[in-house]
């Protein structure tokens, strides 16, 4: 039986080897290069689920010393891969997400060519964002955000015949480069300070407060890791590169290379700064967190492109995980974890039903599209999983992941008597109804009314296409089914490790070395889901009550008007919309258009921030950037 | 513990920052990133500087005394250093190549021309 401590490092180099293969010898052959690729990628997914059990049920810690360097006289010296279950949880979603479009590209990439360097940049990710999820050393973690971020740029430049490829490669390259930078800014000012570079040590070094150099460096590195997550204002670049990226590489930005920057931010505030105790931690967190969701689902209702529209919600999701993150407390930490999985899921499928579409008809703009559920039923019915999960709809995981947010929001709020966390359970709720319409949008104008004449001969996408997308939906009604499963089994060892780090840190460094700096643990208890507290039911009423009123009053009232020319068709009365086009099933992709016309002031300033000018959105991320590291140093003390 | 060093490298990621910033010409862009780069790599090499300290290597006569005479620099931030400028090289030409590709598309390396996704 194979050592489990070598898993981590043999599954990073078999990522990197097997991308060296296929140049090699998979160039010419496509045969060759999809056997390396699935094999690879099964083998990782493999070698994951061998690391289950020790480390989710058994509690124990995967640590291994490249070169065999371990600590001397307390002072680790070597690089250290190290994976708790924190870790692991997201290893999982990597593995699993790469296995998925690895299989799904076999049938949506077959038109392409050169796809000997697309399957050498895919597994260059792979086994970059593993490594940085299985790491224990910092500037390891650095080196891999980098290889993480080229794989991403030439992928998403992959198809550079696309409209706007290249360009929104070189807007990511540039915002992505700049958060490298301030992390690399940030490590050097850590190991300045405390001269070591393996995070367990750092952990429990800056155990019991922050020095002004540390306080420094916990803003740059807090902002490198909230670029690499596409939090607002970093989000640009993110919302161009899911855009115009092939849809299996979408998936897997979404589902695995933002979820890299989440985890970057749980590793650094919760295990390695220690720092979600500081209320101007939380609050920075969570109002970043919460305009996250509100700006991505409002632009998201803008969009009339299908994965344009889907990369927005992307950021919005991500919104919810970074406010879950910063509530700090165990529930929020929880709901922040399960809905970075459930996103992983939910809106991988969405893309690579956005992904079917495009296959099938060439096109992923929303007027042109139109009554595909007759021709794409299976497609149509994944879409519609996909739709309700991310909507969090009972009985599917986003119901379940969305819950516990609300909740742990409300709790804090009552705990610590701020107003503001109040407000961030009723905006949660708000921008769920927000996507909920924005996907009854996408749903009318892809998959329902009228079939447009050149898509008469449009056929269902392949089986090897079709097989990740069920695999997916049925993993996002399983996860809303069994979520106390998951929470035992997955959710809770994540959580009880991140918040109790002397583990971590003795298992690196030798035992009894937390105790020195005072690091002691907490107990956790595993999170209580009250899906049936009538109090909670009664709030969320009162909140959809007054949402419904706000759209209802703000909309136009057509009743007992006399009916002009243009409206005179009741057709378009009925949706509020004075959109007349052809083949426009109740204005097309424009259903909300009464919502977008009462909010036009806010669209039009929305839309001229979204410039598209890469200087632009350079400026956004300093500005950024400086108002976080200014928090660092205005209200630490 | 060079004071101007420290000074020269957070201007440098200023003025590489006000670059990437104001510079309409891609091609200046990206010099800016590579002067943040610069920037970064200054002040970790600075980091591992220690005043009157040789390379880190021992010669035969300090291990047969078992005692060093003399102190180092610290090693690990030069490692650092170079691995970070492999990176900003790989930065720099595959920022540029990109350049290249839009050049040809576009017929322009101008930000505001190069926009076609925005909203």
């Amino acid at each position: 039986m194979i050592n489990i401590n070598y898993l981590p490092v043999l599954s990073v180099m078999l990522c990197f080897l097997a991308a060296f293969f296929i140049e090699i010898f998979g160039s010419k052959i496509a045969g060759i290069r999809r056997f390396i690729t699935l094999v690879a990628t099964t083998a990782v997914l493999i070698m994951t689920g061998l690391m289950f059990k020790p480390i989710m049920l058994d509690g124990g810690i995967v640590a291994y010393w490249m070169g065999n360097w371990e600590p001397v006289n307390g002072y680790a010296i070597g690089i250290g891969y190290e994976v708790d279950a924190l870790g692991f949880a997201f290893t999982v979603l990597v593995a699993l997400t790469c296995w998925l479009s690895s299989v799904y590209a076999l049938g949506y990439m077959n038109r392409d060519h050169h796809m000997a360097h697309y399957d050498t940049l895919f597994l260059m990710l792979e086994g970059s964002v593993l490594g940085l999820t299985m790491t224990g050393d910092i500037f390891n973690m650095f080196v891999m955000i980098e290889i993480m971020t080229f794989a991403s740029v030439a992928l998403t430049a992959f198809r550079a015949k696309q409209e706007g490829a290249l360009e929104a490669a070189f807007k990511y390259l540039v915002i992505g480069s700049i958060g490298s930078s301030l992390n690399l800014l940030g490590i050097a000012m850590l190991y300045g300070e405390c001269h070591t570079l393996n995070m367990a040590q750092l952990s429990a070094l800056l155990y019991g407060g922050l020095t002004p150099t540390t306080a420094f460096a916990f803003g740059a590195i807090l902002a490198g890791f909230a670029v690499k997550a596409y939090i607002v204002p970093f989000h640009t670049p993110a919302a161009d590169a899911y855009a115009v990226a092939p849809a299996s590489i979408s998936m897997v930005f979404a589902g695995m290379v933002n979820k890299a920057g989440v985890y970057g931010l749980i590793r650094m505030v919760w295990i390695v700064f220690r720092a979600m105790d500081i209320k101007t931690i939380q609050i920075l967190l969570v109002v970043f967190g919460t305009v996250t969701m509100f700006i991505g689902v409002t632009m998201a209702l803008a969009q009339h492109e299908f994965k344009r529209l889907l990369a927005f919600h992307s950021i919005s999701q991500i919104g919810y995980v970074v406010t879950a993150i910063g509530l700090g407390s165990a529930l929020g930490l929880t709901g922040g974890i399960f809905h970075a999985v459930n996103h992983t899921l939910f809106k991988g499928l969405l893309f690579l039903c956005a992904g079917a579409v495009f296959y099938a008809t060439g096109t992923t703009n929303l007027d042109k599209l139109g009554g595909l559920s007759k021709k794409m039923p299976k497609t149509t019915f994944c879409f519609l999983i996909g739709a309700a999960a991310i909507s969090g709809l009972p009985p599917f995981n986003g119901f379940a992941s969305k819950w516990i947010i609300y909740q742990a929001a409300y709790e804090k709020a009552v705990e610590s008597n701020n107003f503001l966390f109040a407000i961030v359970t009723v905006a949660g709720l708000i921008v769920s109804v927000m996507t909920l319409a924005s996907f009854i949008k996408v749903t009318q104008a892809v998959f329902f009314g009228q079939l447009h004449e050149e898509h008469k001969d449009v056929k269902e996408a392949p089986v090897s296409m079709r097989i990740p997308m069920y695999i997916m939906s049925a993993l996002c009604l399983c996860g809303g089914l069994f979520y106390n499963v998951v929470n035992k089994f997955f959710l809770h060892p994540a959580v009880s490790t991140t918040v109790n780090v002397e583990a971590y840190i003795n298992r690196m460094m030798g035992d009894g070395y937390a105790a020195q700096y005072g690091v002691t643990n907490i107990a956790v208890e595993p999170a209580q889901f009250s899906f049936w507290n009538p109090l909670v039911w009664l709030a969320l009423f009162a909140v959809v009550f007054c949402a419904a009123a706000i759209v209802i009053l703000t909309g136009k009232r057509t009743r007992g008007k006399v009916l002009t020319p243009v409206n005179a068709d009741p057709k378009y009365a009925t949706f509020f919309s004075g959109e007349q086009e052809e083949f426009s099933q109740v204005g097309g992709s424009d259903l909300f258009w009464g919502f977008k016309k009462n909010w036009a002031g806010y669209y039009r300033v929305m839309t001229g921030l979204h410039s598209g000018n890469v200087n632009d959105y350079a400026t956004y991320t300093v500005i950024a950037v400086a108002i976080i590291v200014l928090c660092m140093f205005i209200f630490m003390r | 513990m060079i004071i101007v060093n420290y000074i020269a490298s957070i201007m440098l990621v200023v003025l590489g920052l006000y670059a990437v910033c104001t510079q309409k010409n891609l091609i200046k862009v990206v010099l800016g990133l590579s002067i943040i780069d610069y920037g970064v790599n200054l002040l970790i090499v600075s980091f591992g500087f220690s005043e009157g300290g040789t390379a880190p290597i021992y010669s035969m006569a300090d291990l047969l005394n078992g005692v060093a005479s003399h102190h180092f620099v610290d090693p690990v931030p030069q490692a650092l250093t170079l691995t970070s400028i492999v990176i900003g090289a790989c930065v720099d030409a595959m920022a540029l190549s990109l350049v290249v590709m839009i050049y040809r598309k576009y017929h322009s390396v101008n930000a505001d021309d190069v926009r076609r996704l925005q909203g």
